[in-house]
């Protein structure tokens, strides 16, 4: 089978399953006791389709990002649940197979990736390097070259740049080269972490504004992680909230901004400052997220939940359809109030 | 929340004025010479604080503000310029402070970090953390200096106080020692804050109550606050005025209110247009802006902005950088296009 | 951690400072010393290796307690010559008799003196299996354990000085010396690392270059040309130890941490506070970088003790006893090549150089866990 060399993404029909998590549980071995990162996460990500995982620092994104790629560092479990993409499982791979299915099918670009070129390359042969090492055929120098004048293109980078070595890139534009990096083996899904959140707002803007116009005009399937509501509102179209390890809201993003059925959704969003709309007073989220070794019982959110009751301290939440293609982990979701939109 | 204070500069006087005030970091790849190049990272620049007034200090990384907020504190000394802080009636320019004066001024100007994790020293205690200040200047006795850390910690929110006073920071949240970093700001009684984005190494859900105890303390204790900060949307949350910096000037400063509705300067624009917003369904309008902030060093003398502006005309690249037009309303931008 | 983090509503009427401090301050700064003690204790226990070694430096403790117990006690009756001859340096046993019972009759020892005995026609009686005799012992004698008038449990030197005395003596000539030295070097490194570090300039420049310079320098033969022009000590050993040490290697590593002290905001903190020069270093810089210091305190007494023990073998120091010079003394009367058969000269003071050493830098290795969090294993 002879590959093109456009770029492009290689998952299938838009609209169908690509990446399906089900009812993942990982955890994290330490001497005070297990950490439990994911617990129970369901999710799945279509052909061309950009999503989000929303949360605080520390409730389990990063460590969902690094299980679907395997990642993991040492003293880490997959307890249970699986990850499949085009319905082939990853969590069974031994680390062989997984090597060859990383940049590949799934590639990544994480928070602190523009610093992590190798300061004695050339930004252009880094890239050149992960295509020998990963492009199924061997090209020709020429035809490397131009895949990744190509790449640089489409990410905003002047071609000529490629002979560059990273310190004389500004860290946007290192950016940039990573998410060419990404796209050089034109995988199936990319998995963004944080990609902006070292960034100036003008540069943030520019490169996710790049980003969206890609994953459009390519059709690609990104799952975009962040800590900040507003990143996620600008590139997805559905959207996840996480709490404490758990996946509590699912939707589409209009949804659950507009609509959001959790109470930490509802609470996450009131306090959130915007440069648009009146001046507001912001609700304040009372206390600190948990400690995932010693978890709350029942509903993890409970002791900062205004809504709680004594059902949320003894029993957990299940996720449950609460409309099309939005789920909730919550006892009482009908009583969040209506947001609609911060602007009004 | 308080209200904007509009035109408060003009009505009052100014609790801290800054003139003229420059700050070059030589930069020389030779010991032995003298250096000639210098990065400018606070060139020429200009402005009040009310007393009890907040003024916002936003722009990009490397634009100068962290800088500018060290001179204020005299971390850093001034290349050249002033900086006059009204002491009860008294001025004293920290800029060429004596010595003398040197514990009056720490008595009144304090500062808030950035990193909570790194702004406290991991081998003392609350207790010593907090009335560090009161120790050093010899401010009452021993149980009196207790009593009042012990009384910042409740007024912080650290209750019961009784519970945080021996913790270490290992034992505290990232949210809980900003609350001691603005306990020991505030425990001298400060008249003026400096505070270098205190909340932007906290969570968002945090966030919020730091900001609203800064604000709640700012009235009780009757400080201004310089607030530095990258993120618009907090300074509006927090502040009265805005200023916005761009690679050591100053283009633009107004009424926080006045000056996301009605940005004149063309930074200014861009960077509004550049913030995302927390609402899918709004579309915002776009400024499209070229390239990335780049370094002050050894600018030309015409506008700073001018390689990414997209109004630059033949004045901008023939004159100096513009001076303030004055608007109204304490509206005040740098800029020949209006 | 779940705290409580309501914003503060209550109201300062129904608050009252007073009560919140009652505990003085210096029992509260007891009890958290205690505390951190108590927690990098368990960090610390976790680590075996660190256990073993503090094992051996105890073992080395009680030896040197033990020592001016026994002449207090036991050793306290044997005199010779008006001497004590466990003492140290001037207790000799000349000529030990011992007692031994024949096994055959063709002992040389019971041969010759069936010879004299026909010579001297006395009536001695030639002794048969089983007899209890009398036969002299040259120094360096064997262990022996009773049966004689001063047991020596592990023999004489070539002099007839006890070797068990000596070796016990020597721990504690090892503990001063490697306090003197540790202390001194660290004292030294700790104060000239932060110092360079805090001022940087001109000082910075001059304390590295004279670092540098220390460095460039070989402890060991610089020591020796010392000890062949002056009278050098213990005391004086140590201290030249730790200021050689001092101001080289250690205080650059030292240094470094200081500088990441230093540009930590805590430190503007401070200064904001209105501290001075002074107390920055002294409370805010130096507690945090003498874990650091304590780590290579416990390697400075590993090479004191070595440097002791080479300088010692040379015959260069002008020290009472220890165990350097008990090689040395084995090594001047020509016993260096029998080490066999005469192995208590020198394989006991040799095993505890080099336990003693490796006691410390167990130690010294497990405090490196404690100090840098990064090595904790999880
Ligand atoms: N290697 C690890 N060992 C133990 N705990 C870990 C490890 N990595 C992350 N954690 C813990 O797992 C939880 C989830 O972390 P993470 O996935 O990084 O969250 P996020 O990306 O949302 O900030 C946190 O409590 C974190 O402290
Ligand atoms: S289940 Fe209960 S505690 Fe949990 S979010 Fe819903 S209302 Fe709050
Ligand atoms: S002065 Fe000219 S170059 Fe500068 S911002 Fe205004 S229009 Fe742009
Ligand atoms: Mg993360």
């Amino acid at each position: 089978m002879a590959q093109t060399l456009e770029i492009e993404s290689r998952g299938g029909k838009a609209g169908t399953p690509l990446l399906e998590v089900q009812n993942l549980v990982m955890h994290y071995g330490t001497k005070e006791g297990d950490v439990s990162a994911v617990e129970d996460v369901t999710f799945t990500l279509n052909n061309g389709e950009a999503i989000g995982l929303v949360g605080e620092s520390g409730c389990g994104k990063t460590s969902i990002a690094l299980t679907l790629l395997r990642l993991l560092p040492d003293n880490s479990v997959v307890k249970s649940g699986d990850v499949r993409l085009d319905g082939e499982s990853l969590i069974g791979l031994d680390e062989e197979q997984m090597r060859r299915r990383r940049w590949r099918d799934i590639s990544m670009v994480f928070q602190g990736a523009m610093n992590s070129w190798n300061p004695v390359y050339r930004i252009g042969d880094q890239i050149r390097e992960a295509l020998r090492l990963h492009w199924p055929e061997t090209l020709t120098y020429q035809e490397e070259t131009e895949r990744i004048a190509a790449l640089f293109e489409l990410v905003g980078l002047n071609p000529a740049t490629m002979e560059r070595y990273p310190h004389e890139f500004s860290g946007g534009m290192r950016q940039r080269a990573v998410i060419a990096m990404a796209l050089s083996c034109n995988p199936k899904v990319i998995i963004a972490d944080e990609p902006t959140t070292a960034l100036d707002v003008i540069v943030q803007d520019q490169i996710l504004r790049e980003l969206k116009k890609i994953q459009k005009e390519l059709g690609m399937s990104i799952i975009y992680i962040s800590h900040d509501i507003a990143v996620i509102a600008e590139v997805t179209e559905r959207m996840g909230v996480m709490y404490a390890g758990k996946l509590v809201e699912l939707g589409s993003t209009i949804e659950v901004f507009h609509r959001p059925k959790h109470p930490y959704s509802y609470l996450l969003l009131k306090s959130t400052p915007s440069i648009t709309g009146p001046r507001r007073k912001l609700a304040p989220l009372e206390g600190e997220p948990p400690n995932l070794i010693e978890p709350p019982s029942g509903c993890r959110f409970h002791p900062r939940c205004p809504f709680a009751t004594q059902q949320c301290i003894d029993e957990d939440p299940p996720l449950t359809t609460v409309g099309e293609g939005h789920s909730v982990a919550c006892w009482h979701w009908q009583e969040v109030p209506e947001i609609g939109g911060l602007q009004k | 929340m308080t209200e904007p204070m509009t035109d408060i500069a003009a009505k009052t006087t100014p609790l801290v004025k800054v003139e003229n005030l420059r700050k070059l970091y030589p930069v020389s790849k030779n010991i032995f010479r003298e250096a000639h190049d210098f990065v400018h990272a606070v060139d020429d620049i200009n402005f009040e604080i009310a007393p009890g007034e907040s003024l916002g200090l936003v722009g990009e990384s490397g634009c100068g503000k962290s800088t500018t907020g060290r001179m204020l504190t005299k971390l850093t000394d001034a290349t050249s310029g002033q900086i006059l802080l009204d002491d009860k009636g008294e001025l004293i320019d920290i800029a060429h402070i004596q010595r003398s004066d040197m514990r009056r001024f720490r008595r009144r100007v304090q500062m808030i970090f950035q990193d909570p994790f790194e702004s406290l020293n991991p081998r003392r205690t609350v207790y010593d953390t907090v009335a560090e200040s009161l120790t050093v200047q010899r401010i009452g006795r021993v149980q009196e200096r207790e009593e009042r850390v012990a009384e910042l910690l409740h007024r912080v929110g650290l209750t019961p106080p009784e519970s945080f006073l021996f913790r270490y920071p290992h034992e505290l949240s990232g949210g809980q020692r900003q609350r001691v970093a603005i306990a020991r700001a505030l425990v001298i009684d400060p008249t003026f804050v400096v505070a270098d984005e205190p909340t932007s190494m906290l969570d968002v859900s945090i966030r919020i109550s730091i900001m609203d105890l800064m604000l709640k303390l700012a009235d009780e204790f009757n400080v201004s606050y310089l607030y530095i900060t990258h993120d618009l949307a907090v300074a509006r949350y927090m502040c009265d005025r805005i200023a916005v910096m761009y690679l050591g000037k100053i283009v633009e400063i107004a009424p926080t209110e006045e000056l996301l509705a009605n940005p004149r300067h063309p930074y200014t624009r861009a960077l509004l247009s550049a913030v995302p917003v927390p609402d899918p369904a709004y579309k915002r309008e776009r400024v499209d802006i070229k390239g990335g902030i780049s370094k002050a060093l050894n600018p030309p003398p015409v506008c700073r902005f001018i390689e990414r502006c997209p109004r630059a005309t033949d004045q901008c690249r023939t004159s100096d950088h513009p001076g303030f037009d004055d608007l109204g309303n304490g509206h005040l931008v740098a800029c020949y296009n209006l | 951690m779940a705290d409580t983090l309501t914003p503060p509503t209550g109201e300062l009427e129904n608050f009252d400072p007073q009560r919140v401090v009652e505990e003085p301050l210096w029992r509260v700064r007891l009890r958290l010393g205690w505390r951190s003690f108590r927690r990098n204790w368990a960090l610390f226990n976790d680590n075996k290796m660190g256990v073993v070694g503090l094992a051996i430096i105890a073992l080395f403790g009680l030896m040197a307690l033990a020592h001016p117990i026994l002449m207090a006690t036991i050793w306290s009756n044997h005199l010779e010559g008006g001497k004590n001859v466990y003492d140290i340096r001037a207790g000799a046993d000349s000529i030990i008799v011992t007692k031994t019972i024949v096994e055959e009759v063709t002992d040389p020892l019971t041969e010759i003196s069936q010879i004299e005995a026909m010579f001297l026609g006395t009536g001695v009686n030639i002794p048969e299996i089983g007899d209890t005799i009398e036969s002299p012992l040259a120094n360096p004698a064997p262990p022996v354990f009773s049966g004689v008038k001063h047991p020596h449990i592990l023999g004489t030197d070539p002099f007839g000085g006890d070797v068990f005395s000596q070796l016990l003596f020597g721990a504690r000539a090892a503990f001063l010396l490697g306090a003197i030295a540790a202390i001194s070097s660290v004292a030294l490194a700790t104060l000239v690392g932060t110092i360079s570090a805090y001022f940087g300039g001109v000082i910075d420049t001059l304390l590295m270059r004279l670092a540098d310079l220390v460095i460039l320098i070989p402890l060991l033969p610089l020591l020796i040309v010392v000890s062949g022009f002056w009278n050098v000590e213990l005391t004086m050993l140590g201290i030249l130890i730790g200021i050689l040490s001092g101001l080289g290697g250690t205080a650059i590593i030292l240094k470094s941490q200081a500088l990441s002290v230093k540009v930590k905001p805590f430190i503007d903190a401070a200064r904001i506070a209105g501290g001075g020069h002074w107390r920055i270093i002294t409370r805010h810089i130096i507690p945090n970088v003498l874990p650091l210091s304590f780590l290579y305190m416990m390697f400075a007494v590993t090479g004191a003790i070595f440097t002791e023990a080479a300088l010692s073998f040379l015959g260069l120091l002008n020290i009472q006893q220890s165990w350097g010079i008990m090689i040395n003394i084995a090594h001047t009367q020509g016993y260096t090549l029998e080490g066999f058969d005469v192995w208590w000269l020198m394989f006991p003071a040799g095993l505890a150089i080099t336990l003693f050493s490796a006691g410390f830098f167990l130690v010294g290795r497990a405090m490196d866990e404690v100090v840098n969090p990064r090595l904790r294993k999880r």
